[in-house]
C-alpha cells in the first residue's frame, strides 16, 4: 500500500468512500441476482444475472482495496459478509426490496447514472490502485448504462401497464435516489488529497444535469432532494435485513471454511 | 419454461408482458479478426437493440467473438423449392474436381468385360465425388 492510502489524515475518509462504493455495488448486485431464473424472458434472465455478477465483482475489487487500507486482518470476504446489517454503508436507494421489473429498472437507472458520475469523480484520483480499478469498472458500467437505458425507454414508451408500473416505481425510489451522493465524513480531506474531484453535492448537481434530457424526453419527473441526506447511508430497512440474511446464509454456516 | 398458447413466456410478479413482439433473431459472430461471419445461434428479442444486448451476453461475453451481427429471422428469405438445388442432369464437369469418373468407369468395365479394377488402380483414377472447394 502506498500513496495517500497511508496518509493518516485521509485514511478514515478513504475507508468511508471505499466502503460506500463497495457496499452499493454489493447490495445492488445481490438485489438484481434475485431475478436469476424468473426474469421476463430467458435472454434477459442471462443479461440481468450477468450484470448482477459484474456488480458483485466490482464490490469484491473495492473490498480488496479496502482490506489493504484497513489492514486489520480481515479479507474481502470477511468485510463483505461478517458485518451486522447496521454496519453496511450502502445508500438508502438500495434499501428498497427488489419489487417488480419496473422497480428493478427504475433503481438500476437511478443508481447506474449516479454511479457513473461518482466513478468519474474518482477516475483521475491520485491513488493509482483506485484509479486503475475505476478505469476498468467504467468500461463495464458503460454497457450497464446502455442496457438499462434500453429498458427505461421501453417501459416509459410502452404505455399502459408498463408506463404505470415505471411511474409507480420512480415514485417509490426517486426520493432516495440522491442518497448515492450523501455527504461522506471527511470528504473535504478526500478532495484535498486528490482522491475525489469535488464534494458530493457538486456531483449530485452533475448527475441531475446528466439525467435531465432523458427524463424530459420520456416525460418523467426529476427526483427530489434527499430527505435527511446525512443519514442517507445509515438506518437500513427491514428489506435489507432480509437481504442480509439471504446473502450471509451460507457464510454463516461456517465462516472459517475453506472453499 | 412455461409458455402460453401463443408462445409468450408466462411472467410472474408483475414483470412487463412484451405482448406478441418477441421474435427470433439469428446471431452471426466473427471468431477472430479476418474470419468471415459465421452463424452462431439465435436469441429471442423484441427489437434489434435488445437482440444485440442478448447476442453479446450469449456469444460475446467471454472474448469468444470479435464481431457480432443480428438479423431478424423474419427478414431472411429462403429458397422454397429444394428441388431447384438438385439438378437432374450431370453437370459435374463444372466442378473444380472435374467429371465424376465412377459411373463411366463402371460402364467401360462392363463393355470390355474386364474384371473389377484392383483397389490400388481404382484409387488412381478416382476423382472426388463432390468438388466442394471448401
Amino acid at each position: 500500500m502506498s500513496g495517500p492510502a497511508l496518509d493518516p489524515a485521509t485514511r478514515p475518509a478513504l475507508v468511508e468512500i471505499l466502503i460506500s462504493m463497495a457496499d452499493d455495488e454489493f447490495v445492488i448486485g445481490f438485489s438484481d441476482s434475485e431475478w436469476t431464473g424468473i426474469a421476463p424472458l430467458l435472454e434477459e434472465d442471462v443479461a440481468m444475472s450477468s450484470l448482477a455478477q459484474d456488480e458483485i465483482g466490482h464490490a469484491k475489487a473495492f473490498y480488496e482495496l479496502l482490506a489493504g487500507v484497513l489492514d486489520d486482518g480481515r479479507d474481502a470476504d470477511a468485510i463483505a459478509y461478517d458485518r451486522e446489517p447496521a454496519e453496511y454503508r450502502h445508500c438508502r436507494l438500495l434499501d428498497h426490496p427488489r419489487g417488480d421489473w419496473a422497480d428493478t429498472i427504475a433503481r438500476r437507472f437511478l443508481y447506474d447514472t449516479a454511479d457513473a458520475v461518482r466513478l468519474e469523480a474518482v477516475a483521475a484520483c491520485s491513488w493509482s490502485a483506485l484509479a486503475d480499478l475505476v478505469a476498468k469498472i467504467r468500461r463495464e458500467e458503460r454497457y450497464h448504462l446502455m442496457h438499462v437505458g434500453a429498458w427505461l425507454d421501453r417501459l416509459a414508451n410502452g404505455g399502459g401497464e408498463a408506463r404505470r408500473r415505471l411511474e409507480a416505481a420512480l415514485e417509490r425510489l426517486a426520493p432516495d435516489a440522491a442518497t448515492v451522493f450523501a455527504p461522506l465524513q471527511g470528504e473535504a480531506a478526500l478532495v484535498e488529497a486528490g482522491l475525489l474531484s469535488a464534494p458530493m453535492d457538486a456531483h449530485e448537481a452533475r448527475w441531475r444535469a446528466s439525467i435531465g434530457p432523458t427524463l424530459e424526453r420520456l416525460r418523467l419527473p426529476m427526483p427530489p432532494a434527499a430527505i435527511d441526506p446525512e443519514r442517507g447511508r445509515l438506518d437500513h430497512s427491514a428489506a435489507f435485513d432480509w437481504l442480509h440474511g439471504e446473502f450471509t446464509m451460507v457464510r454463516r454456516l461456517d465462516p472459517v471454511a475453506t472453499w | 419454461m412455461t409458455t402460453s398458447d401463443n408462445g409468450e413466456r408466462m411472467i410472474d410478479e408483475g414483470s412487463p408482458v412484451v405482448a406478441g413482439v418477441l421474435e427470433p433473431w439469428e446471431v452471426f459472430r466473427r471468431e477472430k479478426d479476418g474470419d468471415p461471419m459465421r452463424h452462431g445461434g439465435s436469441v429471442m428479442a423484441p427489437d434489434p437493440v435488445l437482440a444485440l444486448h442478448y447476442a453479446r451476453e450469449m456469444f460475446g461475453r467471454r472474448q469468444e467473438s470479435t464481431g457480432l451481427w443480428v438479423i431478424r429471422r423474419a427478414d431472411i428469405h429462403e429458397l422454397e423449392d429444394p428441388d431447384l438445388l438438385d439438378p437432374p442432369l450431370d453437370r459435374s464437369f463444372k466442378k473444380p474436381g472435374g467429371y465424376v469418373m465412377r459411373d463411366k468407369l463402371a460402364a467401360a468395365r462392363e463393355r470390355s468385360g474386364q474384371a473389377k479394377l484392383k483397389a490400388r488402380d481404382a484409387a488412381k483414377v478416382r476423382r472426388p465425388a463432390t468438388g466442394d472447394p471448401a
